[in-house]
């Protein structure tokens, strides 16, 4: 079984991280707060609240060497916490956006994050020294409707984002006296900041999740049409590929591997996603194990009565016993997953990783003994 | 500019109601050889190749409505039908239950009910939020 801890934390968790050494995971119970749990001794104690939002907490990352909290929320504003003896310090980031701040990751040099929010904006944040201050730039009319999901490119200058407007989009966020000009590196570093380098209209609907590969090579983002999409050679002539799957749509995604991906959504259910020697991406299985659905219903979902009532009027309502409200989705998440986390041991294969969704539950899973899907 | 483009589709449209009713007549011949199959499959090839406006979509459905309508093996009709059509036909099979005719969404209930078994929710979803490619 590749479920390894299942852990109630909240009614409901919006979003989730761990701490550089794993050992606290800081979670959105829902609200305005983030609350960080350290686990001693098999139990999970809660050793900090960081109070500070007015509104629900959208995105929370904590950056792994300089060891900083980030936090988005529906306020239209950010936060970075910084840990002073053992007193978590907030200061504000003031992103100038009119509407909610959706999600924030810091880059891979943690010297900048990016924040997407509703404004049909991306906010690229960086530290002023001389300022004491952390400034917001933004990348404004590009896109057409809310950023879902940003992430940034392991060479810390491309950022990709995904949107309501159905599009993936990757940009340039060069910043002059922040970002070294390296004219080794190509492409990248001459763009300016807000350079759109692609735009990718593969989804007829919402998009999100998207994700870099740990090279950088290829980038996979979902959409609101249970499709998910795998772009190579991200640039001028991007080679995408759909793949098409048969149960509800995914929210969000994470590169176990260069070959491998795992998402998370709506069928409670994480999915595994490869890429064969030729690189043809397709639907390997699901993670967790689907108990055999009751015999109440022949859908074993949350649509079962929903189904039972749209079928049974064509029968003329003889069939009506057999409709019978049935919750059993047999996974371990009872609702939606919403956020997908690395958890890392050495290298750059990820073996570990972390789900939370809006039942509120973390659920650690490995994938030491799921022989068919280790190279 | 937009009177050329006009003029354009226009004639584009005509060119493509001659393939439907082409696509008509090969589909009655397989009917008549009982090939039922065989003819859903050749009203759902090509459908996006061929939709234009909406009186080539409304020439294109009285097409595909005939094929599906002669549907009797529901079951050995999905099992023989290629996976890629199953979005195309979960399309034609709402814009059937949309009509609200009492045989037609009869029969297009059958079929909805066995094909979502078979293709899942995923296949609604993609009929749900497709409003570039509607038939």
């Amino acid at each position: 079984m590749a479920v390894m801890a299942v852990h109630q934390f909240a009614q409901c968790i919006t979003c989730h991280v761990w701490s550089p050494d794993q050992s606290m995971v800081a979670l959105c119970p829902n609200n305005n707060e983030v609350h960080i749990y350290r686990l001693v001794e098999d139990k999970w104690e809660k050793v900090y609240v960081l109070q500070k939002h007015d509104q629900v907490v959208s995105g929370i990352d904590w950056s792994a060497r300089s060891n900083k909290i980030v936090t988005a929320s529906h306020d239209r504003n950010s936060y970075v916490w910084n840990l002073e003896r053992s007193e978590w310090v907030p200061t504000l980031v003031i992103l100038r956006l009119n509407r909610a701040a959706l999600c924030v990751q810091w880059s891979p040099k943690e010297n900048k994050f990016a924040v997407g929010s509703g404004a049909k904006t991306v906010c690229i944040c960086y530290y002023e020294q001389e300022n004491n201050w952390w400034v917001s730039k933004l990348i404004r009319k590009r896109h057409d409707s809310s950023v879902t999901s940003v992430s940034w490119h392991p060479e810390n200058i491309l950022l990709a984002t995904t949107s309501t407007d159905g599009k993936c989009r990757v940009f340039s966020t060069f910043i002059k006296g922040v970002d070294a000009k390296d004219s080794k590196k190509g492409t990248s570093a001459d763009s300016k900041f807000g350079e759109l380098i692609v735009q990718l209209d593969l989804s007829s609907s919402w998009t999100f999740g998207v994700k870099w590969s740990p090279s950088g090579n290829t980038l996979a983002y979902v959409g609101h049409n249970s499709m998910i999409y795998f772009v190579d050679d991200v640039g001028p002539s991007p080679l995408a590929q759909n793949v098409v799957f048969r149960d509800l749509p995914l929210r969000d995604v994470l590169f176990v591997s260069e070959k491998k991906v795992i998402g998370v959504g709506f069928d409670c259910n994480p999915m595994v996603f490869a890429a064969d020697e030729r690189g043809i991406w397709s639907f390997v299985r699901y993670l967790g194990e689907r108990k055999a659905v009751s015999s109440g219903s022949r859908y074993g979902s949350q649509f079962s009565e929903a189904f039972g009532k749209f079928y049974g009027q064509s029968k003329h309502g003889v069939n009506n016993d057999a409709v019978e409200t049935s919750r059993t989705r047999g996974t371990v998440h009872e609702n939606c997953i919403n956020g997908i986390m690395p958890l890392r041991d050495h290298g750059t294969i990820i073996r570990r990783f972390s789900t939370s969704g809006l039942d509120g539950r973390i659920v650690v899973w490995d994938l030491e003994n799921e022989q068919d899907l280790l190279e | 500019m937009a009177d050329a483009e006009g003029f354009v589709e226009a004639d584009n449209a005509e060119a493509i109601i001659t393939r439907i009713e082409h696509k008509s007549r090969k589909i009655e011949t397989l009917l008549k050889q009982y090939k039922p199959v065989e003819a859903l499959k050749t009203a759902l090839e090509g459908t996006y190749a061929i939709i234009g406006d909406e009186r080539c979509k409304s020439a294109h459905w009285i097409v595909v409505h005939r094929a599906i309508m002669a549907i009797k093996d529901v079951d050995g009709m999905l099992s023989s039908l290629d996976p890629e059509y199953y979005d195309i036909l979960m399309k034609y099979l709402y814009r059937g239950l949309a009509t609200g005719d009492r045989p037609t969404c009869d029969q297009f209930l059958r079929i909805h009910e066995k094909l979502t078994e078979k293709a899942g929710h995923g296949c609604i979803l993609r009929f749900l939020t497709d409003t570039v490619n509607t038939v």
